[in-house]
């Protein structure tokens, strides 16, 4: 029965087992190279190429998903072994610059959408598994992506990305030794290069490139979601959380109390970060409790810590409407603890305690709501939350289709003064914002 | 001859039929127009418009009753002269009725298609299971269909799944209640088959609504839109380009050339009037108002067939108190069908026999009750207790067969606010289910006695089921019917119909699911022409 229960989860299934079966040349593989596939299978879910390189009705690793930057699209690149259109005419020499240089020969230089500037500290070790990997075990896709790469002047020249990679691109791979399952310096291997956490978590100077000082202190804007400070500090970052909490956190994509990850962050779970091994989350929480603590300016108060809802009287819970037909067929109203009560409360209930096992969480001790920047709560009503996780599949519809801007900012207002951070405001500019970003 | 046209197509009606076919048209690049006689409401207000409500039994209240486009239990909407009262709850608002369905979506059987050759009685479909399975499939994905591969939904053979299917369903059939469990474990082995009734309630998320989380008020509305509602359609409609305009209710469908509908003539609340043309128009104003158009229109009626052969699944009820706490009331508000009398010979003499198990929280049912018994003050609050924890409810229905007298016309002496016709129902509940009464009665004091209960009601009469069909009958000539095969009207090549209206028999299952498919195969054929 359970594989029948959606399309979109018998496709990927179906696409998971087909490229994991995958044989291009019918024979057999000796069991050398098959720990290879596996291990190398395991970085790329660990480094989520998928993410980028697989569309959503694509075909895995086909490429064509369109990346918005600042200054114009950026357009993923088919990975498959396709000799023609992917990387099946490769040496592993030239596989490996491409991942950890941004040199590809058929493109040249590669756009930094590409994370190649964390990859750089791929190991020689898992390099090689993951070439195997993408050789051996995927199926070709004898296809470019349909949408192309377009960008502006001078961004367009890809030869310009030969100075930005001598100021930015330094990286030099990890020994074996320290980046291996039981290696020294695995957590940070696994949050520095493989899981690329700096390439939303660390802001970028005005050339785009990460701010190494600010290592994990948080990007304003990853499509149109703030990526927050995930450094070790108790009140901005992740401090306050337990380890048990982030490694939940990185396999479910919640910790109650806590966080709950939409957008981005819910990708990255979905794709990559819930295949990880316990031990790999643990090594991952463990190095991040270790980062070094950057307090975001003025913040004297953790996101998470706004735990009281304001005491609201039932009473005002029930209360008598219009009942003229016009007002019973009209929508419109900027109430916003009248349009919580009726948009929200059903499951996150009237005083925003979500529900006892926190299928449907809560409000009050959550980073979304007690931020001084209302742009996740907003992203969160506009477009929802949705995330397959090890422990089912996590949905909250968005509300962009039936709330107007205004109303939208009505309720986070609302939900952020009542349960969470009553400095944040939200204006109807936010939420235009964002509404328009995301299109 | 005008050239220009206002769409390709105008659908009139925004329900879950007509916004289905309205969809299908616009994705496929047809400019489309919907007219629908409500307003576009947020589902948050019609939850405030049901929280607030004294009158939580009835289920068209939470919606707005305008004088221009009322709901059907205003009063005056329908004039009934027959010996029932018709009274269906229907609503006029972008995405209809199904507002507060409860989301059953079985399929028919083949043989429910075949009743006049196979049985004698009522009429043949000129379409086959097999050539609507496809569509089936298409409208199954497009609500994203709840349902079990594995059952035999006749009831009829254990272990086999019937009828064919080319695909699985969508979505999982949802875990069983505690009442259906334990209902069906005491009375399905006395020879009482239970089934898994199909829905449109998805358990998991699918095409952005949440899955189910039980809060049991399907009907008057979801809160929380797991249930599927036409409003789903209507906005994929707009996205895909498809116009949608409120406040205009279509009275007139104008004759042109050559047979063919030229335009369509709506009203606002206001009364001002517009014209608008198309190549092709499909009414999906649901199966009384559909007619009633034709009829005030004077078109498709050749026949004298449009508003006659009215049906519904008219049905009996039972409550009692069974020996043991079921809990009635947790998840949805109906789970699973009992079917021993589905399908099979005995159909030539009297009608199939469905009986549903209805899940609703049943207190205020119970506090009704009691108080007309004059129980108050504690012990009321002890007996609700009880009761609520006992509760059994089942919604029995049969299956009418068409008959020329039951019909639907617009009335002659009642109008809304901007002065539309309202309608006259004559229906009387005919012989073949009046010999399936005594049949499902004995089932009842079946059900009692295996559940060692006391019976709260077991005579309640005929009851309406809101299953509106065969007023705009298809039939294979244009003497016996209004549409053919395609749904389209024997007397003009551009008009269809997308209603629950065209059927030729009503079996006993709740019939939207086959009306969205006949909808999808119509919005097919018509993509090809324009």
């Amino acid at each position: 029965m359970k594989a029948f229960s959606s399309f979109s989860s018998v496709l990927t299934i179906g696409a998971a087992v087909g490229y994991l079966l995958y044989s291009p040349t019918g024979l057999a593989q000796s069991p050398s190279e098959q720990d290879l596939v596996k291990q190398g299978d395991y970085i790329a879910r660990a480094s989520d190429c998928m993410a980028c390189h697989t569309t959503k009705e694509g075909k895995p690793f086909a490429g064509g998903l369109v990346l918005k930057t600042p200054f114009g699209k950026i357009v993923s690149s088919n990975i498959t072994p396709s000799k023609k259109f992917g990387i099946g005419g490769w040496t592993e020499t030239q596989f490996a610059n491409a991942v950890r240089k941004g040199s590809s020969p058929r493109l040249g230089h590669l756009y930094p959408a590409m994370p190649y500037t964390a990859y750089a500290g791929l190991s020689d070790r898992d390099m090689h598994a993951l070439y195997v990997y993408f050789t051996k075990a995927v199926e070709p896709v004898e296809k470019e992506p349909e949408t192309k790469t377009a960008l502006s002047f001078p961004y367009n020249i890809r030869f310009a990305m030969v100075g930005w990679n001598m100021l930015y691109a330094s990286g030099r791979p990890m020994a074996d030794n320290e980046s291996t399952p039981d290696g020294s310096r695995r957590g940070e291997y696994l949050v520095k290069v493989l899981a690329h956490c700096g390439t939303c978590h660390t802001p970028r100077n005005k050339f785009m490139a990460e701010k190494s000082s600010d290592f994990l202190a948080g990007n304003p804007n990853i499509q149109g979601w703030v990526a927050p400070n995930i450094t070790s500090d108790n009140i901005s970052g992740i401090g306050g959380w337990s380890e048990e909490e982030i490694i939940a956190y990185l396999k479910n994509g919640a910790a109650h109390g806590k966080a709950q990850a939409a957008g981005p962050m819910a990708e990255a779970v979905e794709y990559s970060l819930r295949y990880l091994t316990d031990s790999d989350l643990k090594a991952v929480a463990t190095y991040l409790k270790t980062v070094k603590p950057i307090s975001n300016l003025g913040q004297t108060k953790a996101n998470h810590s706004y735990n009281q809802a304001i005491a609201v009287d039932s009473a005002v819970f029930d209360y008598p409407i219009d009942r003229s037909p016009l007002a019973m067929g009209a929508g419109s109203s900027i109430d916003g603890q009248r349009l919580y009560l009726n948009a929200c409360a059903t499951c996150h209930q009237p005083r925003g305690e979500g529900t006892e096992d926190q299928f449907y969480p809560s409000l009050t001790s959550n980073s979304v709501v007690g931020a001084k920047d209302p742009r996740n709560l907003v992203m969160a009503i506009l477009y929802g939350v949705d995330r397959q996780t090890n422990d089912g599949h996590v949905f909250m519809p968005g509300f962009a289709e039936q709330l107007s801007d205004e109303q939208i900012t009505a309720i986070a207002q609302y939900v952020a003064t009542n349960f969470g951070n009553p400095a944040l405001k939200v204006t109807i500019n936010d939420v235009k914002l964002l509404r328009n970003a995301s299109r | 001859m005008a050239t220009q046209y206002d769409a390709d197509v105008i659908v009139v009606g925004s329900g879950a039929i007509g916004s289905n076919a309205a969809y299908a048209l616009a994705s496929q690049g047809k400019s489309v127009i919907i007219l629908e006689a409500g307003e576009w409401i947020p589902r948050w207000k019609i939850v405030e418009n049901f929280r607030s409500s004294a009158r939580k039994g009835n289920h068209d209240d939470p919606y707005p009753d305008a004088p221009w486009a009322p709901v059907s239990f205003s009063p005056g909407y329908i004039e009934n002269t027959g010996s029932f009262a018709f009274l269906p709850g229907m609503l006029h608002l972008v995405g209809g009725t199904t507002w507060h369905w409860a989301a059953a979506t079985w399929r028919l059987l083949p043989n429910d298609m075949q009743m006049k050759s196979l049985y004698g009685v009522g009429r043949d479909w000129p379409v086959t299971y097999d050539e609507l399975e496809p569509w089936y499939v298409k409208a199954e994905y497009a609500l994203g269909i709840a349902g079990s591969d594995t059952e035999d939904q006749s009831g009829l053979n254990p272990d086999t799944s019937y009828p064919p299917r080319s695909a699985p369903y969508p979505v999982p059939p949802e875990a069983e209640t505690y009442y259906f469990q334990r209902l069906k474990a005491r009375i399905e082995p006395e020879g009482y088959p239970f089934i898994h009734e199909p829905n449109a309630r998805t358990n998991q998320p699918w095409d952005g609504r949440p899955g189910c989380s039980g809060n049991n008020n399907c009907m008057p509305v979801c809160p929380i839109g797991a249930m599927y509602s036409g409003d789903v359609h209507a906005r994929h409609a707009q996205k895909a380009g498809a116009q949608i305009l409120t406040d205009s209710t279509a009275f007139k469908l104008e004759k042109g050339e050559g047979g063919k509908i030229v335009a369509v003539h709506c009203r606002s609340a206001k009364g001002v009037d517009r014209r608008l043309t198309a190549r092709y128009f499909i009414i999906a104003s649901n199966g009384l108002e559909t007619p009633k158009l034709l009829l005030m229109s004077d078109v498709a009626n050749s026949s004298d067939l449009v508003g006659r052969n009215l049906m519904d699944h008219t049905g009996i009820g039972l409550q009692f108190l069974a020996d043991e706490p079921l809990w009635p009331g947790r998840g949805q508000v109906q789970q699973g069908a009992i079917f021993r009398l589905r399908d099979g010979a005995f159909r030539s003499q009297h009608s199939a026999i469905k009986h549903a198990l209805t899940n609703t929280v049943p207190n205020r049912a119970i506090t009704e009750h009691l108080l007309k018994k004059n129980i108050v003050g504690p012990e009321l609050d002890k007996q609700i207790r009880h009761m609520a924890a006992r509760w059994v409810d089942i919604s029995t229905v049969f299956e009418q067969l068409p008959h020329l007298e039951n019909r639907v016309q617009p009335s002659t002496t009642r109008k809304t606010s901007n002065g539309i016709p309202m309608m006259k129902i004559h229906y009387d509940p005919d012989d073949y289910i009046k010999a399936a009464v005594p049949i499902a009665k004995q089932d009842f004091a079946n059900f009692v006695q295996i559940m060692n209960g006391t019976v709260i009601e077991d005579n309640t009469g005929f009851q309406n089921r809101d299953h509106i069909m065969g007023t705009v009958i298809m039939g294979d000539n244009h003497r016996n019917s209004v549409v053919n095969h395609e749904c389209r009207t024997w007397n003009h090549p551009n008009l269809f119909m997308a209603t629950t209206g065209v059927f030729p028999s009503a079996s006993v299952v709740n019939p939207t699911l086959t009306g969205i498919a006949l909808a999808l195969r119509s919005a097919d054929i018509i993509a090809r022409e324009v």
